[in-house]
């Protein structure tokens, strides 16, 4: 009797015990793209980037960019070289995007799986929320030093349907996240590189590479620099400033 | 002499720019530091070869019945633009130039398109003033609410125009409900002489005043102008994404009272009142394989009626048998006059169809975009097809190919046109 009810509380225990940690694994999943997001970027900031085009003989094209973002859904992408896209600046709210042309001197639509710049990036790349802003985490595993997180878009109105989220257990920021289309279909694969302290405890990547097997042989480069907080008035987030983006400079 | 300093000018930046687009690149943030006086611009050279239709009305019109069977025109262009920054002043430059010479001409024209003070207190708030290009409406090729823009040329809608002299105030206020933008736009418009003389009756002052809107995902205008230099006008337009891939807008004019040159059965030129009702509507269509397809629909209220057309058509007609009869140029006089303005216009039908359709890098060549844009009168089915390729894959180059053809029969919009077709090349260098 005692044995069988030593067996018992024990059995109990572990399946409760086990029950919890299915629990926890699934609450962990959005838990830890939480903290990604917070990790990659604070709330309300500013930063430059310089991005690369490298074609298969080595060929390169160079861009930069000044961009402010704010909460989860607005940000702002001002070009600021080459001479050619000088003064284009892309605003994103949410779902919606837009691109101002100087020459054009008005904002036109634009949609989100477009690329502005040509290369293996796209407009939402370029103008990327937070993860969890637009994807779920539907599954958690633990492989070595790594979760692999299996994230599912909120809405068919997101560029990729899921995504296959590698973060780095201790650091907790993504390395390599792989991007699907609705069918299954690859997209690209980025890549996070080069941890970097960017100052007031903001340690992340600072490097984001890409391919893609729609580009064979192409690549892209991002790379991240002065990434701080910043503190910006909603307005700065609508069509009629995207004129004045260079004045947060 | 001036032509050739022009010529050395434009090359001279073209030269430059080649050698320096071969020099690597490198990241150093100190490089792109806000400076508070910023320049840049393009320097071009066009290349046109243009077959004439020697029997249409408006290549005898132009040319008093002797018109060109071709034409080979040079084309140099300099644009430069900038601003100078003085906390919450900025000072705002366009300025373009350009020389061109072709078997007949040389022709050269310095203009400035915008130079303007911006006062900008809060992001909620800036002050405009100076002369200042407005480009209102969603439609890409057309806009019916554009009541203070220059008409755009549907063949290169995102070319520079030249701005108007005034004082604009513009207000945004963002929210977090359904409604997450709102924004005020108010124009001042004086027209006076040598103060926007081209804009409409002088003498006068005029408001112009949009009311912007980012309600549920879909962008809205509220449009009006009033003044006595045009007549007073209304308009609406939206623009939304129904997908990731597919956008639509529209836009919606109406003037009470437009007056518009007219002519009547002797060929006389009278001008009558007209309730003008002009709308676009668009789309905008991305497909998987990164092909880009632009539709628009324009109904021009205050355009003419196939019938209207056919007796502008026989009035050019008349009047060339006369002059080649008589040598008298007076019919050709009063069909000039009902061109300018009127029968003349790029678009002066009533319905017309665009459509550009671009792929952006097939075969995995990089920056490089073919495409091809039809204009269609709905009416006359006449038609200009425009196939174009697009390379910019050189830092700061851009190089354009494009031929034109025009196609219709006797008086039909597009048959009448001065041109049969035009062959293009365009090299900008940007700086």
């Amino acid at each position: 009797m005692k044995k069988a009810l030593i067996f018992l509380i024990v059995f109990l225990a572990s399946s409760l015990a086990g029950i919890c940690s299915a629990q926890a694994a699934e609450l962990d999943g959005n838990a830890i793209l939480r903290q990604v997001d917070k990790n990659l970027q604070p709330q309300s900031y500013e930063m430059y980037r310089k991005l690369i085009n490298v074609e298969p003989d080595g060929t390169k094209k160079e861009f930069v960019l000044y961009s402010v973002k704010k909460g989860q859904d607005k940000m702002v992408a001002l070009f600021l070289s080459p001479a050619s896209e000088k003064g284009r600046s892309t605003l994103r709210l949410g779902e919606n995007m837009w691109l101002y042309i100087p020459n054009v001197g008005k904002p036109i639509r634009i949609t989100s799986l477009q690329s502005v710049v040509g290369g293996v990036f796209n407009n939402s790349d370029i103008l990327r929320l937070d993860y969890g802003s637009e994807y779920d985490a539907v599954s958690i595993t633990r492989e070595g030093d790594t979760y692999l997180l299996q994230l599912k878009a909120k809405t068919n109105a997101i560029a990729y349907d899921s995504l296959k989220m590698w973060v780095d257990a201790k650091a907790i920021v993504p390395t390599t996240i792989e991007c699907y289309a609705a069918s299954g279909m690859l997209i690209k694969t980025l890549y996070y590189k080069n941890t970097k302290d960017f100052g007031d405890g903001l340690v992340r990547p600072s490097v984001l590479e890409t391919d893609s097997p729609l580009y064979k042989g192409y690549k892209s480069v991002m790379i991240y620099a002065k990434v701080q907080r910043k503190k910006l008035a909603d307005e700065v987030f609508s069509l009629n400033y995207l004129a004045r983006v260079d004045e947060l400079r | 002499m001036r032509r050739l300093i022009f010529f050395i000018l434009v090359n001279l930046i073209l030269f430059t720019g080649f050698a320096s687009a071969q020099e690597e690149f490198s990241f150093t943030l100190e490089e792109f530091e806000k400076k508070s006086l910023e320049w840049g611009g393009y320097a071009e050279i066009k290349l046109e070869h243009t077959k004439g239709n020697q029997n249409a009305a408006f290549a005898l019109l132009d040319s008093h019945g002797d018109p060109r069977s071709s034409l080979d025109r040079f084309t140099s262009t300099l644009q430069l633009d900038g601003n100078y920054n003085k906390g919450l002043f900025s000072l705002n430059w366009v300025a373009q130039a350009y020389g061109r010479q072709d078997q007949e001409q040389w022709e050269d024209e310095a203009s400035i398109f915008e130079v303007y003070v911006s006062i900008k207190p809060t992001p909620m708030a800036s002050i405009d003033l100076g002369k200042k290009v407005f480009k209102w409406g969603k439609g890409y090729a057309w806009n019916p609410v554009g009541f203070i823009d220059r008409p755009k040329d549907p063949n290169n809608p995102e070319e520079s125009l030249e701005g108007y002299i005034g004082a604009g105030l513009d207000l945004i206020k963002s929210f977090s409900g359904p409604l997450q933008t709102l924004a005020l736009t108010t124009v001042v418009l004086p027209v006076q002489d040598n103060i926007n003389e081209d804009f409409g009756k002088r003498d006068n002052l005029n408001l112009a005043a949009k009311l912007y809107l980012l309600y549920r995902d879909v962008d809205i205008d509220f449009l009006l102008f009033t003044g006595n230099s045009r007549t007073t006008r209304y308009g609406f337009d939206f623009s939304t994404n129904l997908a990731t891939n597919f956008e639509i807008h529209g836009e919606l004019a109406h003037i009470p009272k437009q007056s518009q040159k007219i002519l009547d059965a002797d060929g006389n030129v009278e001008i009558r009142e007209i309730a003008d009702t002009s709308y676009l509507l668009g789309l905008r269509y991305l497909t998987e394989n990164d092909v880009t397809t632009i539709i628009e629909y324009y109904h021009n209220d205050d355009g003419y009626t196939e019938q209207e057309q056919d007796r502008f058509f026989e009035l050019v007609d008349d009047a060339n048998d006369l002059f080649m009869e008589t040598g008298d140029d007076s019919l050709y006089s009063k069909a000039a006059s009902g061109s300018e303005g009127a029968y003349g216009r790029s678009q002066s039908g009533r319905n017309y169809l665009y459509a550009k359709i671009t792929q952006k890098e097939p075969f995995d060549l990089l920056y490089f975009t073919p495409g091809l844009t039809a204009i269609l009168n709905l009416d006359d089915e006449s038609f200009s097809l425009s196939p174009e390729a697009v390379y910019t894959g050189f830092t700061n180059w851009e190089l354009r190919l494009r031929f034109s053809l025009l196609v219709g029969s006797s008086f039909t919009d597009y048959g009448e046109k001065q041109n049969e077709n035009k062959l293009e090349l365009r090299v900008r260098y940007f700086f």
